[in-house]
């Protein structure tokens, strides 16, 4: 396994915390309060410190939400996470993860009518979202997860979806604190 | 569960990582609750606090006050706290007393941000206040 050429690409795209493979309910924890030192060690601002933890555990529950309702294997419940730095010095929060093609094109939609929204506007929605009855979010608040996200990144969220041989896709997601 | 029951056990719940800890005191009608919360399914964990809410409305008339030390809320957390709060708002608004004091870390604003957020939708006393030592 050539961990120079991973540590060098790790450098290079200023990737302070990587994950990749199944996630537990604990193992997001885990992660989660070794990204909470960390940012603590680098003495980011605990505004900040909080609005990427937050993302963090949007992401990582949306992706565990969905690969149960999927009723996927632990293999295809597989995420890969990752927390860098931009050029500005912003925090992005990246993680990706299996979908159903139909599913990961219909996330695309749901990113992409967001972009033009102005905080009030994200609130507003949100808001929105929140008195929805439980029983119409199903997973316990997936769209919930997005607008919260959307909220408290700098920048439109960014969402990919490469298409896979065997149907399904691989659905990217990056909020820049 | 009888139907004739007049009074419920009281919470007393540890925190964990991702759990807040909870107590509740049905005598001097308080609800507390401290740390972070962000459990996968939160309703595992509120149901209870909202049946004891419920409960303590429906049974007494006496005043109830909510005494919070929350940091971090996951969204579906947020969702469980709302249903609280509009509890509260329901029973002011047929003449009970109810409030809620946050208390927050003055050094992240997130954490009062979120409280008025939520005082937002509530016409009771809601007080946001920064305190000098988080629990």
């Amino acid at each position: 396994m050539d961990l120079l050429s991973m540590r060098e690409s790790y450098q290079r795209d200023r990737i302070m915390l990587c994950f990749n493979g199944p996630i537990s309910r604990s193992l997001i924890e885990e992660i989660g309060k070794a990204l909470r030192n960390y940012l603590d060690t680098q003495q980011a601002p605990p505004s900040a410190a909080m609005d990427v933890f937050a993302v963090y555990i949007e992401m990582t529950q949306n992706i565990r939400h969905y690969a149960r309702h999927q009723g996927y294997s632990d293999t295809q419940a597989a995420a890969t996470v990752a927390v860098a730095q931009d050029a500005d010095d912003h925090y992005q929060v990246s993680a990706g993860n299996l979908v159903e093609q139909a599913d990961g094109e219909r996330l695309l939609r749901t990113i992409e009518a967001l972009a033009p929204l102005d905080k009030a506007e994200l609130k507003a929605a949100y808001k929105q979202q929140l008195r929805r009855p439980r029983d119409a979010d199903e997973g316990g608040g997936a769209g919930l997860g997005l607008l919260d996200m959307a909220r408290k990144s700098s920048r439109p969220l960014q969402a990919s979806l490469q298409p896979l041989p065997n149907g399904q896709g691989f659905f990217s997601l990056t909020a820049t604190i | 569960m009888g139907s004739k029951i007049t009074m419920i056990s009281d919470l007393d719940i540890a925190g964990g990582q991702s759990t807040p800890a909870i107590q509740s005191h049905w005598g001097s009608g308080r609800l507390a609750m401290q740390g972070d919360s962000y459990p996968e399914n939160s309703y595992e964990l509120f149901d209870q606090v909202i049946g004891w809410v419920r409960h303590f409305l429906d049974e007494e008339s006496r005043p109830l006050h909510l005494e919070l030390d929350l940091v971090y809320l996951n969204t579906s957390s947020v969702k469980a706290m709302m249903d609280i709060f509009d509890l509260l708002e329901e029973a002011h608004l047929q003449g009970r007393q109810v409030s809620v004091e946050w208390r927050y870390d003055p050094r992240n604003e997130r954490i009062a941000e979120l409280a008025d957020e939520f005082r937002e939708d509530c016409s009771y006393p809601f007080a946001i206040t920064p305190a000098a030592a988080p629990a």
